[in-house]
């Protein structure tokens, strides 16, 4: 079967003639770009630049003191600006940045240390805490809270030197694939502002893809980092659990949730990823493994073999790509299928026939544990409270007032799957479907080195589109949530388009690997990304500013 | 016991040949014999058990402590009812023999001692509560008449 794959060069004729002749803006009459920064043919043909660990670039300028921190911090500030009135990812921004960046300077300046992630601008989901700014989780019930500590992810973030630049937007409490679930605002995607960005780290992955922030991060439970990825085009990886502490992540479903990182390249996600692992004596369920050093392998394509992933043992999921999986999204994974095998990767089919129960067991887990985690917000010691005369009303009223209507929904199935005499025939049923999910993944990847298959089963579809039918956005995270399921760690990374309209949006897909392997879904992933011809995953918005400041460059090759 | 049929993202098997070829090299004999009937093209198929109380949706609020509006129990109620059902396949499933698993396996617990730790910015803690008299948290009378 993967005989008949599409050779990626020709995909990417195919891809370039479609892409040609067409402008993106006639598709948005809602919005309107301001001059400096409107929309231009995408996606840019064979001129793509391979993209590079920004991480990495601003830590050689600031320490030789080529770029100030500062001038980097500006350059940011400047696109956050007039990107952010079109995208609105953020929640709130920092007012400190560029004090910040000028501390930073000074500290170059008398050849102090700085950090691994000095001068670098993360943007951090609302549903992690930070001291000093507001931390939401994209509740009315916790308005304007300022939690009284920083999550272990975020003080690590400030021991390494980075600039954390605000608080992105979210599903409420994490509870959605469209980042519409927010009580606040609505986020769209910077590759077509009509559309979602994925969720429910939508806000972060959108701050990335417009070149909001360096990188970011955001949080997973049933795919809530990697489709947000993928309809954006960025770069997201999901930890194993346990790999990075929750402590100091608002909890949704305990069992599943974990911190994950978004970035424009493998790199960058990689070097975030390094500083924020580790034990946490704050978080029981954090390893005390030891972290090796996976950012040296983070080496440039200049040094790679002619077949630098020979002997890889790659398994395609065979249930991720067959009906119900959209037809383009397919091709594109093919793509990246045959891309492997040019890159010396041996390819083979491998079925997870528990795949599809998965998503039900996945459901009444998530609803269920967070019944139980969303039951602390109760009006009295922090968040919204109503008036009431009686405690029992001032929580339902404050409980009522406070969650939107997906929130309820999952609190009150959560509260009906845990109901006396049902938990067997729910909750211990969906923990012995994780059982099954777990010991087929461990069976496939005794076998093969990375599982792949797509982020999502289509690319990122129109606001409200599935607003109405849970059912329907539920099904979106069928190619995710299994991985929660069973803890393990999974990259997923653009590798093509969809047609969309006159334009493109992007499509990534999954790789997947075993407990505690990042490195070497990490090395295989920055092989691939910097191996992968002729796509750019600038989204418009923001296409033109980049077009000018590379395209000298390539016009040359 | 009813049927119901709902159109869900399909697994796509090639054959039941490769089903079984599959779990023979893996072994969930059981489980899968079991499933098999499940993953069908298209449609996915499954029963609604009669055994199992419908969810009751003014009882669940009362019990989550979130006063819902008439309104809302009535737009919720079939919305739940139907993820409730779509539930229900977990039941089709002979799981008998395979042991819960309450988190990723990935690795167990470790505890730290319990031992108390001031914390010590307690000024944020008491600044975010609602309505605080010192040294109190307030709130309103708490025994019912009813």
């Amino acid at each position: 079967m993967l005989s008949s794959v599409q050779n990626p060069r020709i995909l990417l004729l195919h891809h370039c003639r479609r892409s040609k002749p067409l402008h993106h803006h006639h598709r948005l009459r809602r919005h309107h770009y301001p001059k400096s920064i409107h929309a231009s043919p995408l996606p840019h043909p064979i001129s793509a630049s391979l993209p590079t660990s920004q991480i990495q670039t601003i830590q050689k300028s600031i320490l030789s003191r080529e770029k100030t921190t500062r001038q980097f911090a500006e350059e940011f500030l400047t696109r956050l600006r007039t990107t952010e009135p079109h995208v609105k990812s953020f929640l709130h921004v920092s007012e400190t940045v560029l004090n910040e960046a000028d501390e930073i300077d000074r500290k170059i300046d008398r050849n102090e240390d700085v950090g691994p992630l000095a001068g670098v601008l993360v943007a951090v989901k609302d549903n992690i805490c930070t001291a000093d700014m507001p931390s939401t989780a994209g509740s009315k019930i916790l308005e304007n809270y300022r939690p009284p500590f920083d999550a272990t992810a975020v003080r690590k973030l400030k021991e390494s030197g980075a600039i954390i630049v605000g608080k992105t937007n979210l599903d409420e409490f994490g509870m959605g694939s469209t980042t519409e679930g927010s009580a606040y605002q609505v986020t769209s995607n910077p590759w077509n502002l009509e559309c979602v960005p994925g969720g429910s780290s939508g806000g972060s992955a959108a701050a990335v893809s417009a070149r909001q922030c360096v990188v970011s991060l955001g949080s997973d439970t049933g795919g809530s980092v990697r489709q947000p990825a993928s309809f954006c085009g960025v770069v997201g990886l999901k930890p194993t659990y346990g790999r990075v502490s929750r402590y100091g992540l608002v909890a949704y479903a305990s069992s599943l949730d974990v911190i994950g990182c978004f970035g424009s390249s493998v790199a960058d996600a990689g070097i975030l990823l390094q500083s924020i692992c580790g034990h946490d004596k704050l978080d029981a369920t954090s390893s005390k493994r030891e972290v090796n050093d996976f950012t040296s392998q983070f080496i440039s394509k200049d040094y790679f073999e002619s077949q630098p992933l020979k002997g890889l043992r790659v398994g395609v999921i065979s249930e991720t790509l067959g009906d119900g999986v959209n037809q383009e999204v397919v091709s594109s994974i093919r793509g990246a299928i045959s891309h492997l095998e040019e890159l010396g990767c041996t390819v083979t089919e491998v079925s997870l026939p528990s795949f599809s129960l998965g998503l039900p067991a996945y459901y009444v887990l998530a609803s269920s544990e967070s019944s139980s985690n969303l039951s602390r917000y109760d009006g009295v010691r922090y968040g919204n409270q109503t008036v009431s005369d009686e405690l029992s009303s001032l929580y339902g009223g404050s409980r009522a007032n406070g969650f939107g209507p997906e929130v309820k929904r999952r609190i009150l199935m959560g509260t009906y799957a845990l109901s006396a005499g049902y938990y067997d025939a729910y909750y211990k049923r969906a923990q012995q479907v994780r059982t099954v999910v777990q010991k087929s993944f461990k069976a496939a990847l005794d076998l093969h080195d990375i599982l792949i298959s797509p982020a999502a089963p289509s690319a990122a579809y129109k606001i409200g589109e599935k607003k109405n039918d849970p059912l329907a956005m539920y099904a979106g995270d069928i190619m995710t949530v299994n991985v929660n399921l069973a803890g393990l760690p999974a990259l997923v990374l653009p590798c093509g388009f969809v047609k969309d309209g006159s334009a493109s949006l992007p499509v990534g897909f999954q790789m997947i690997g075993a407990a505690f392997d990042e490195e070497k879904l990490l090395r295989v992933g920055h092989i691939f990304e910097q191996t992968l011809q002729g796509y750019s995953f600038i989204p418009p918005l923001i296409a033109d500013e980049f077009k000018s400041s590379s395209v000298k460059i390539y016009q040359l090759g | 016991m009813g049927t119901r049929a709902l159109l869900l993202l399909t697994p796509a098997f090639k054959s039941d040949c490769n089903l079984l070829n599959h779990f023979t090299k893996y072994g969930f004999h059981q489980t899968v014999r079991q499933q098999e009937k499940l993953f069908r093209v298209g449609v996915r198929k499954f029963s609604v058990h009669s055994s199992l109380e419908r969810p009751n949706v003014a009882r669940l609020a009362e019990t989550a402590r979130i006063s819902l509006t008439p309104q809302e129990a009535e737009e919720f109620a079939p919305k739940i009812q139907q993820v409730v059902d779509w539930f229900g396949q977990l039941q089709d499933v002979d799981l008998q023999s395979i042991e819960p698993a309450i988190r990723p396996d990935t690795e167990a617990g470790s505890f730290r001692e319990d031992n108390p730790e001031a914390f010590d910015n307690r000024e944020a803690i008491i600044a975010a509560i609602p309505n605080y008299e010192e040294p109190y948290i307030k709130v309103p009378k708490v025994l019912n008449k009813d």
